[in-house]
């Protein structure tokens, strides 16, 4: 059969040179693919079955093409030579291609695989960061509680008006605040600096012992009462509670204490036992003077009756007499005391009062080396609602008793001064030997006296007291920080006109 | 002394096999045989896969069906010419040639003819194939846009 041989040479030569040209092409495609997600273990398939079939289209294309040209220039037999590497190589190729196509199954496994690794990576990565802003919120939510916390704790401590105190386990001290820096006296750096503990403070060195002994064994105390001693060597009666707090988050042992200043209070229980026992004192005196005076009238009235006659004992007479009188007397100041006396109250002014007492001591022959300092206020018309007689009765017991403090030669102070809330105080200060400490809670006794025997009764202190209890004021003694005693009368203030309209322009 | 005749007298080992001369092309013909399995094989796993809801895989198979049919013409071909030499041709002039079937049928000639025209499969398989590429990477654009896109 004779045939045309140009559809067979057009074809073969057009067509492999298109094979060339589109596998080229499906190179570059394939290589777009790849570009765009190189993790693709599909698009890399198909990158190496399109590198596969470019090779296999120029090796088929190159043979066929120098075939045709071989065949038609008439060198068949050159073509004879190298058609079988022709052949092979092109075998080669398809085979290749194959090779690869076969493995398309376990490169989309694969691919899957990624694919999964990946999804399962973002999702993981979501919740990751899901969790990080939880974690970040709570975070800072946490932070403010503790912030705010922190700040409630600080305040606490700052702003206490009890010690706060933190030692380390070897008692000295870590933090304190400003209540106890007030307290003890001490510069809290000169604390830090000197490594001072909680022993540094205390009055009596083996009270430490008993308290260290105590945090030891119990590991707390509980309201232990104790003295501290100031910078000043003034001491202060304070209540002590702490103990032993092992730490946490790897912080050490520390004890914590909270100490309460009991001074004023103490003294103020101190008072008031004061004046419950002279209550009670006063009432028994009241009933023994009462059952005293009656008999008393009676010897006094017939020792004057058998005055008036002539008798060989008038001198034992008169010398009954004289001691009947000064048992009067007594019994007058017990009848004082207990307010069992008369009394007659009006409006008096105290300036005036006291300007009278002083310038009636001031000529008394013990008062000659004494100086007398009267400070007063500008404007004195200090009315109060008293006894004229009783209150300079008090006055003067208080300047005498000043008089013998400073052994008849010293200063003594009289000052008047007036508060806010309707009060007057009186202060007698002189700078003679002050109290002693053991005698301070019996000064006001009825019959306590530190004078010489027959040298004073012991009730001038004591009658003082009872009249300006009964004038609804207050007398207290104290020694000075300087040298000498100070007694402070407090009186209320009558409700006058002047005294509201003053006490008004005041407020 | 059999044994130091044998080691002092030796003889050809022949120790490598010879080949035949239809090897190459036994050779060849299994090559088309794996390419075809191979093409087989891809259509089955992309249907498999679901893959050919996509039609850039679609035209992947459209291209491994036609280099099917094409590894089927150069099978018939090789069959024909270089295995049972049933057919040969022979250049008239630059634009005749002459199929001579040995049988003298004119239609194996014609076959023959037909089968010569094989670049009509292999040049369609490869464009479907980079169709097919084309429309991957388009797809893929898509994808990357939909990704950017918030």
């Amino acid at each position: 059969m004779i045939a045309s041989f140009i559809p067979i040479l057009a074809i073969d030569v057009i067509g492999s040179v298109f094979m060339v040209v589109i596998a080229f092409l499906c190179l570059y495609k394939a290589r777009l693919l790849r570009e765009m997600d190189p993790d693709n273990a599909v698009f890399l398939y198909l990158l190496w079955i399109s590198t596969g079939f470019t090779v296999f289209a120029l090796s088929r294309s190159f043979g066929h093409i120098l075939r045709q040209f071989l065949i038609l220039t008439s060198t068949a037999e050159t073509w004879h030579a190298i058609s079988s590497y022709s052949g092979s190589i092109n075998t080669v190729s398809f085979m290749l291609v194959g090779l690869i196509t076969l493995f398309f199954n376990q490169s989309w496994n694969i691919n899957e695989k990624i694919l999964s690794g990946r999804k399962k990576l973002e999702e993981t990565h979501i919740k990751l960061v899901d969790l990080n802003q939880t974690l970040e919120h709570k975070v800072v939510e946490r932070t403010e509680k503790l912030t705010s916390s922190e700040h409630k704790a600080r305040r606490i401590f700052e702003q206490s008006l009890d010690t706060i105190l933190v030692t380390d386990e070897k008692f000295n001290i870590s933090e304190i605040n400003p209540a106890g820096v007030t307290l003890t006296g001490y510069k809290k750096e000169d604390m830090l600096a000197n490594q001072m503990g909680l022993k540094n403070f205390l009055a009596q060195g083996s009270e430490w012992k008993r308290i260290k002994h105590l945090l030891e064994t119990r590991e707390y105390i509980l309201n232990d009462e104790t003295d501290f001693l100031r910078p000043d060597y003034s001491q202060i009666r304070v209540l002590i509670t702490g103990g032993v707090d092992y730490g946490a988050f790897g912080c050490g042992k520390t004890f914590h204490f909270i100490i309460k200043d009991i001074n004023d209070k103490r003294q103020m229980e101190q008072q008031i036992a004061q004046a419950d026992k002279l209550a009670a004192l006063g009432e028994l005196s009241a009933g023994v003077a009462h059952e005293i005076n009656n008999p008393l009238g009676i010897i006094l009235g017939y020792t004057q009756l058998m005055l008036k006659e002539d008798s060989e004992f008038e001198e034992d007479l008169k010398t009954i007499e004289k001691h009947v009188k000064n048992c009067k007397t007594v019994v007058s100041d017990l009848l004082s005391f207990s307010r069992k006396g008369t009394l007659e109250k009006s409006l008096v002014n105290v300036a005036i009062i006291i300007d009278g007492v002083v310038k009636f001591l001031a000529n008394h022959t013990d008062f000659r080396n004494v100086k007398i300092q009267l400070k007063r206020l500008k404007k004195d018309r200090l009315m109060i609602y008293g006894n004229e007689q009783e209150l300079s009765q008090v006055i003067i017991n208080l300047m005498i008793n000043a008089c013998h403090a400073v052994n008849k030669k010293g200063t003594i102070q009289v000052a008047i001064k007036k508060t806010g809330d309707n009060q007057i105080f009186i202060t007698v200060k002189d700078n003679g030997t002050g109290i002693r400490k053991k005698h301070f809670s019996r000064i006001f006794d009825p019959f306590f006296t530190t004078k010489p025997v027959g040298q004073g009764t012991g009730l001038g202190l004591s009658v003082g007291y009872g009249i300006i209890r009964r004038h609804g004021g207050d007398i207290t003694a104290r020694n000075r920080k300087e040298k000498g005693a100070a007694f402070t009368i407090s009186l209320p203030l009558a409700l006058t006109k002047d005294n509201i309209k003053e006490d008004r322009s005041n407020t | 002394m059999v044994f130091a005749g044998w080691i002092l007298l030796p003889l050809d080992a022949y120790a490598t096999q010879l080949h035949a001369n239809s090897e190459g092309i036994v050779t060849h013909q299994i090559g088309h045989l794996f390419f075809l399995f191979s093409m087989v094989v891809l259509i089955f796993t992309i249907t498999g896969k679901g893959l050919d809801k996509q039609k850039g895989w679609r035209l992947i198979q459209y291209s491994a069906f036609f280099f099917i049919l094409w590894n089927l013409d150069a099978l018939t071909a090789h069959f024909f010419d270089n295995q049972i030499q049933a057919v040969k041709i022979e250049n008239i002039s630059l634009t005749q040639i002459k199929v001579i079937a040995n049988n003298g049928s004119t239609v194996l000639a014609w076959f023959y003819y037909v089968l010569k025209l094989d670049h009509l499969l292999c040049v369609p398989a490869m464009f479907f194939l980079y169709k097919g590429l084309s429309s991957l990477v388009n797809e893929q654009r898509q994808v990357i846009k939909k990704k950017d896109t918030p």
